[in-house]
């Protein structure tokens, strides 16, 4: 029953790989339109890698934006998470409205903050300059640029986590809440030591499915600062595509996207290793 | 006297927790509602320098995209056909693969899963690298079978393990009553285990739906007239000369809104699609 998936992933995941790791021994490169050329050359591409700037600069923002984006998510993403399962009344409406960003395509997102920050006629723009807590072109300035990208990011999935989150907060027995509440115990107490403590499975499992797909998407950056001002919200998957489809070095990018992989792969064995602990989630 | 501090503390608590769900309601909804707004104003006053929230609303935006030689009608059937195809195999496939994944008992089948799970893992910037030349030496590179293909690397890893959590919590009970009565594996599949995971196969299908529709990065690589989709539609309004906003705004929201409609309709079963399984939900 599994074969004809097994067929079909082999064919489109497998042996893409396998043709990668060749890519990356060959000076492949892309001339104008269908026409592409290859030739062996040993572990140029390897060695060139290790002592490119451009590709360890692409790490740098890629690292930076992963811990500031994964970190916000997960706080807030808790915070909000608690302020909904606290609430009485309207607790589903207000869930659905806080699910809405996660199905947003991310270009979308990409676009709706370049024109939200557009120092001309943006929203947000226009309320940074008239609160008095920025004034400047947000896109041309690295550090602005590079908080907007990333909140749009943690705008993006930050429902994500909260409704992990949620579901872990639901499954904790209510009669522990109530035992802790009868003996008296202040709300941050019990979060201390009842609420926290029984989340840490749910809260593992939310953090690797976020990481894992902060690594794939580069959409939204793509489509609002492009990697910019400079360099500087170019994140290693944005210089890969660029090393690829604009300098038209294939074989170099395959390098790039190898070591990509290998983190992935990583995070996914972290991941299954989560999954087969002895039951404490769930 | 302290019973009162507390309950007065308690009725501050509440205060600010209301707060603060408004804060959060507002920062998720603003960028939304602004689009939407945005998508009824002139070209005028969709880049006034100060923010309209009152104006006179027209359909303009709307009425330009869905007429003229390049109008939205052709992205719009790419998209439904790329998204909707693939989500479809997918969800067929992966829910024969994730029985079978289920139900199999085979020393190296953690192995498979792994294998299975780290493809769902991988960057796209990677995976588009030799997809991109296996598409060009195909002559797929422009027809919407490449975005179909390119869909399927993640959306059927995807289906196989979410389809495995649900058959996987079913009792085999059932299914062996079902075997010794003398009906065959596949029978036994769609007969009986099939019915009893149709929340699992609605909730597979919508999720690699709203995937495929939201993905630019493989459409913006392997589509070109005639086979691109929404996303790519709404990033050629950025041009060289400025940005329509009023049309882009008005594309977004179109892209945007059947996504949100169908991802909250399956929301009970959201946690444990987007944890793969790991996290049962409600």
């Amino acid at each position: 029953m599994m074969l004809p998936s097994l067929l079909i992933l082999a064919a489109i995941s497998l042996a893409p790989f396998f043709y990668m790791i060749w890519m990356s021994f060959h000076n492949m490169s892309l001339l104008g339109g269908a026409g592409i050329t290859s030739s062996w050359n040993g572990g140029a591409n390897w060695s060139r890698m290790f002592t490119d700037p451009a590709v360890g600069q692409g790490w740098l923002a890629m690292l930076i934006y992963f811990v500031a984006t994964v970190g916000l998510e997960l706080v807030l993403g808790v915070g909000v998470a608690l302020l909904v399962f606290e609430l009485v009344w309207g607790r589903n409406l207000a869930l659905s409205f806080i699910l809405m960003p996660m199905f947003i395509a991310p270009v979308i997102v990409g676009l709706l903050g370049r024109y939200l920050v557009n120092s001309s006629y943006g929203l947000y723009a226009w309320a940074l300059r008239q609160t008095g807590v920025y004034g400047g072109a947000i896109f041309s300035h690295p550090v602005p640029a590079f908080v907007s990208v990333v909140l749009m990011d943690v705008w993006e999935w930050t429902p994500l986590i909260a409704l992990i989150t949620l579901a872990g907060l639901v499954s904790i027995s209510p009669q522990l809440l109530e035992a802790a509440t009868v003996d008296g115990a202040r709300y941050r107490q019990r979060l201390r030591h009842v609420i926290l403590p029984s989340l840490t499975g749910v809260l593992v499992i939310a953090l690797l499915v976020r990481s894992m797909d902060a690594l794939r998407y580069f959409s939204t950056i793509w489509l609002s600062t492009d990697g910019g001002p400079g360099n500087a919200t170019k994140i290693i998957p944005l210089r890969l595509y660029e090393v690829a489809f604009r300098f038209f070095h294939l074989g170099y990018a395959a390098t790039i996207g190898l070591v990509m992989l290998a983190v992935s792969i990583l995070l996914a064995n972290a991941f299954l290793r989560v999954l087969r602990a002895p039951k404490a989630q769930s | 006297m302290s019973n009162l501090l507390d309950s007065l503390r308690a009725v501050g608590g509440k205060r600010l927790r209301n707060l603060l769900v408004v804060v959060v309601l507002l920062w998720t909804l603003i960028p939304i509602a602004w689009m939407v707004l945005s998508s009824f104003k002139n070209p005028v006053d969709v880049v006034s320098s100060k923010p309209l929230v009152t104006f006179h609303p027209t359909l303009a935006n709307y009425r330009l995209i869905f007429s003229g030689s390049n109008n939205l009608w052709p992205y719009i059937r790419s998209s439904v056909v790329a998204a909707g195809v693939s989500s479809l195999a997918a969800t067929a496939l992966g829910s024969l693969a994730g029985y079978g994944l289920a139900r199999s008992t085979w020393r190296g089948r953690n192995h498979v899963a792994f294998w299975i799970i780290s493809t769902r893992m991988a960057p796209i910037a990677a995976v588009i690298l030799p997809l991109f030349v296996g598409f060009s030496v195909l002559h797929l590179i422009n027809t919407i079978w490449a975005l179909i293909i390119a869909y399927l690397s993640f959306n059927l890893p995807f289906a196989i393990w979410i389809m495995e959590a649900f058959f996987a919590e079913m009792p085999a009970g059932i299914e062996e009553a079902a075997r010794v009565d003398g009906a065959l594996r596949f029978q036994t599949f769609r007969r009986i285990a099939l019915p009893l995971v149709t929340p699992g196969l609605v909730t597979t299908a919508i999720l690699c739906l709203v995937f495929a529709w939201n993905d630019y990065a493989f459409a913006a690589t392997f589509t070109g007239p005639g086979s691109q989709t929404l996303p790519v539609a709404a990033s050629q309004l950025i041009t060289e000369t400025g940005v329509n906003w009023g049309e882009l705004t008005a594309i977004g929201t179109i892209v945007a809104l059947p996504m949100v409609v169908v991802g909250l309709a399956v929301r009970r079963y959201l946690v444990r699609g987007l944890t793969f399984g790991a996290i049962s939900g409600e």
